[in-house]
C-alpha cells in the first residue's frame, strides 16, 4: 500500500523487516521481489506520484570538471526515479564487461532473464543474427575481424513507478511511504550496524524507521550523498574509511558525428545499425571491439551505431526521438520534460536549417554519420562529493565532477579506424574520421553524457578498492547494502538500467536467504 | 567546412568501394592488356580533381613517396605484378588485382588517414599520383 508519511503523526515510528530507501528501477524491483511473504517491507521514496517542483530542488548540486546536465534536471525524483525519462537501451554485460568485478557472468546469468521481462523486452536474445532482416542485416564480419556486432533492444520504455504502480499497491507486507526523506543513518558506536533512520517530510514531518537491514537504492549520486551526510559516527561518512564513496563516478561518454561514412545508398546494413523494429520490437545494431582487439589494444568498451546524414532532425533532439518527446512533453510532466529537453533543442537550433539545405542540395547518396558512445576505464578522480549548500531538509547538496581519460579522443579514433578496416575490407565503402585537424570540425565539443551514474560505491572484495562486497553489502557495515548503478566496479558501453534490474534482483535473493 | 566535407563526397560520390572510383579512359579498351605506369594508373581514377586532395595528404605524410616513379614502383610491387605481369593484364583484370589488394590491405591493417579519410594504402598512393 501506499501512505503518504507528510500525513503521519509528529516523530512516528516504523519497524519492519527490510527498509528500501528509494522508489526507482532497482527500488521497486527489490520491493516487489521481497514482498508477497511473511517480512514485512517498507519503501521510503522522496517524491510523491507525480513530479513535484519542491522536491525536485532536493536533487540540486553543483558541476565542476567536465560540463554535465545540471543535477536537478539529469534526475528525477518522484515514483519511478530516473526511469520516468528513461530512453529504454538494454543489453546484457558479458564477460569481458564483467572481468573487473568480483562476481562474473555466471552470479548474474539467473536474473537477466526475468530483468529482461521486467524491462517489457521482447524475445530473449541479443545474438544479431536473430535479428537479421532483409531490410536489415548486420554487416557480415567474418571470424577474425577486429569489430563485432552487438544489439540493443529498446524498452517501450518501462516507466517503473506507472507500470508496477498497482504490484506495489497491493502487494502483501509491503508499504510505500512517498513524501519521505532519509536524512540520517543512525549506527552504533562503532558504525558496524545500522540502528536506524531518521526521514523527514518537507511539511516538518519527522520519524525514525528500523529494520533488521536497510537497502540504499537512491540512485549513483544521491547513495553516496546520504553517506557522506551520515557523518555523526565516522567522520568521514558511512562506509567512507577509505575515501572511496563517491569516487570512480562513471558516465558514458557520447559523441553524435565521430565520423562520416560514404557507403551503398539505402543499405540494409547500414539500417541494423539505427533503430528500427524487428518482429514489432525495436532494435539497435552496433559495432564493437572482438575481445581480442580489447585486450590487445586496450581499448574501452565502446559501441558504434549508424543513422543516415542529414538526419538533422534526430540530431537536434540529441537522439531523442521526436514522437517520445512529444509523447513525455504531454504527459503530466511537462515542466520537468521540457528543461530536459530544451537545452538540447536551444543548442542545435541550426541544425533544421541545415536538414532543409541538405534536402535542397541532396546529399550524395549513402552517406551516413556514426555515433559513438564508450564507457571510460574507472577513474579514481572522477567523483562525488558534498559541497557547503544545504537543502530544505538540512542535507549538505553533491558536487559532481566527471572525469574523461586524457586518451579519450584517440580511443574514439582509433574505433574508427577499426571499423573504416571493416568498411573497406567487406567493400562497403569508406570512413571519414571528423577531427579539427583535418576536417575543421571537432566532435569532441559535442559531446554529452549518458546520464548513468555509476561506480560511487563500487563492488569489490576488498574494502581498500570497494565500499559494497560481492553480496553489495557495505563492507564493515552488517545490516546495510546497496543497489543500483552506484555498485558497479566497472562499465560496458550502453545503458545500465537492464544490469540494474537483474543486479537487485540477485540482491533480493541473498536478502531472502540471508534474513531467513 | 561544409561546402570541403560535401565537395569531397562528392568526388567519392556514391562509392562503395575503389571500382567504383575508376572508370574506363577513353581509348583503353577492355580487352587491351595495360602496363603500369603512372599515366595508366591515374587514367583509372574517375575524378583526379578531388582525388588530389587527398593525394596531397598522403605525400606530406609520406615526402619519400612523392615522386610519381616511386608511387608507381610501390604501386606495382604491392600488386606483386611485376613488369610481365602487368604488361599480361587488361584493364579490368587490373583493377580485380587493385579491389583485392586494397581489400587485403584493410584487413591486414595497412591503411592511413589522408584528409581524415581512412584509406588502405596502395589507394591513397593511386590519389598521390593525381598532381
Amino acid at each position: 500500500m501506499f501512505v503518504d508519511a507528510r500525513t503521519l503523526p509528529q516523530r512516528f515510528t516504523v519497524d519492519v523487516d527490510i527498509c528500501i530507501v528509494g522508489a526507482g528501477a532497482a527500488g521497486i524491483t527489490l520491493a516487489r521481489d521481497l514482498s508477497g511473504g511473511k517480512r514485512k517491507i517498507a519503501v521510503f521514496e522522496s517524491g510523491n506520484f507525480d513530479f513535484d517542483a519542491e522536491t525536485q530542488q532536493l536533487y540540486a548540486g553543483q558541476v565542476a570538471g567536465q560540463a554535465y546536465t545540471p543535477l536537478d534536471r539529469d534526475r528525477l525524483r518522484y515514483l519511478g526515479g530516473t526511469s520516468n525519462h528513461w530512453e529504454g537501451s538494454c543489453r546484457q554485460f558479458d564477460a569481458l564487461d564483467l572481468a573487473d568485478w568480483p562476481i562474473g557472468v555466471d552470479a548474474l546469468a539467473p536474473f537477466y532473464p526475468r530483468a529482461h521481462e521486467i524491462c517489457q523486452l521482447g524475445p530473449y536474445t541479443f545474438d544479431p543474427q536473430d535479428w537479421s532482416v532483409d531490410e536489415a542485416r548486420p554487416l557480415p564480419l567474418g571470424a577474425g575481424a577486429s569489430l563485432k556486432n552487438g544489439v540493443f533492444q529498446y524498452s517501450p520504455p518501462t516507466r517503473f513507478g506507472t507500470v508496477y504502480r498497482n504490484d506495489l499497491a497491493s502487494a502483501a507486507g509491503l508499504t510505500v511511504y512517498l513524501n519521505a526523506n532519509l536524512v540520517q543513518i543512525e549506527t552504533n558506536d562503532a558504525a558496524s550496524s545500522v540502528s536506524g533512520l531518521e526521514i523527514a517530510c518537507l511539511n516538518g514531518k519527522r520519524g525514525r524507521v528500523r529494520a533488521r537491514c536497510y537497502v540504499l537504492a537512491a540512485g549513483g549520486i544521491e547513495n553516496v550523498r546520504l553517506l557522506l551526510n551520515a557523518n555523526r559516527v565516522q567522520k568521514s561518512g558511512l562506509g567512507n574509511g577509505f575515501d572511496l564513496v563517491g569516487r570512480y563516478f562513471m558516465d558514458h561518454a557520447f559523441v553524435p558525428l565521430a565520423a562520416t561514412i560514404v557507403g551503398q545508398a539505402a543499405s540494409p546494413e547500414m539500417r541494423f545499425y539505427n533503430q528500427h523494429a524487428v518482429r514489432g520490437q525495436i532494435i539497435e545494431g552496433y559495432f564493437c571491439a572482438s575481445d581480442e582487439v580489447r585486450r590487445k589494444e586496450q581499448l574501452p568498451p565502446f559501441a558504434i551505431g549508424i543513422r543516415p546524414a542529414g538526419n538533422a532532425v534526430d540530431a537536434a533532439m540529441g537522439n531523442v526521438k521526436l514522437p517520445r518527446a512529444l509523447r513525455n512533453l504531454m504527459s503530466d510532466d511537462f515542466a520537468n520534460h521540457l528543461t530536459y529537453y530544451l537545452p538540447r533543442w536551444l543548442g542545435r537550433i541550426e541544425a533544421p536549417a541545415t536538414w532543409l539545405n541538405e534536402k535542397l542540395w541532396r546529399s550524395a547518396p549513402g552517406t551516413y554519420n556514426t555515433v559513438y558512445s564508450c564507457g571510460p576505464a574507472p577513474d579514481r578522480q572522477s567523483r562525488v562529493t558534498l559541497n557547503d549548500n544545504v537543502d530544505a531538509l538540512g542535507l549538505r547538496e553533491t558536487r559532481l565532477d566527471w572525469r574523461l581519460p586524457a586518451d579519450f579522443e584517440r580511443s574514439m579514433q582509433r574505433a574508427h579506424e577499426l571499423l573504416a578496416q571493416e568498411l573497406g575490407r567487406t567493400g562497403f565503402g569508406r570512413l571519414r574520421i571528423e577531427s579539427s585537424a583535418t576536417t575543421g570540425y571537432d566532435p569532441i565539443k559535442d559531446l554529452s553524457e549518458g546520464h548513468h551514474h555509476m561506480g560511487t560505491t563500487r563492488m569489490h572484495n576488498d574494502p581498500h578498492q570497494g565500499v559494497v562486497d560481492a553480496d553489495c553489502r557495505v563492507h564493515g557495515i552488517g545490516n546495510l547494502f546497496v543497489a543500483g548503478s552506484s555498485v558497479f566496479t566497472s562499465y560496458a558501453c550502453d545503458d545500465p538500467t537492464l544490469t540494474i534490474v537483474a543486479l537487485a534482483l540477485r540482491l533480493s535473493a541473498h536478502l531472502t536467504s540471508a534474513l531467513s | 567546412m561544409p561546402y570541403t566535407r560535401r565537395f569531397v563526397l562528392a568526388g567519392l560520390g556514391g562509392v562503395t568501394g575503389l571500382p567504383l572510383m575508376l572508370r574506363l579512359s577513353p581509348g583503353l579498351a577492355a580487352e587491351r592488356s595495360v602496363g603500369l605506369s603512372a599515366a595508366t594508373l591515374r587514367s583509372l581514377i574517375a575524378d583526379p580533381l578531388r582525388a588530389r586532395i587527398l593525394g596531397c595528404s598522403y605525400r606530406a605524410q609520406f615526402p619519400a613517396e612523392d615522386h610519381p616513379g616511386v608511387l608507381t614502383g610501390l604501386i606495382g610491387s604491392s600488386l606483386g605484378l611485376g613488369d610481365a605481369g602487368a604488361a599480361a593484364l587488361n584493364r579490368d583484370a587490373l583493377l580485380c588485382v587493385l579491389d583485392a589488394r586494397v581489400r587485403a590491405e584493410f584487413g591486414a591493417g595497412d591503411i592511413v588517414r589522408a584528409d581524415g579519410w581512412v584509406l588502405a594504402r596502395t589507394e591513397a598512393r593511386l590519389c598521390a599520383l593525381c598532381e
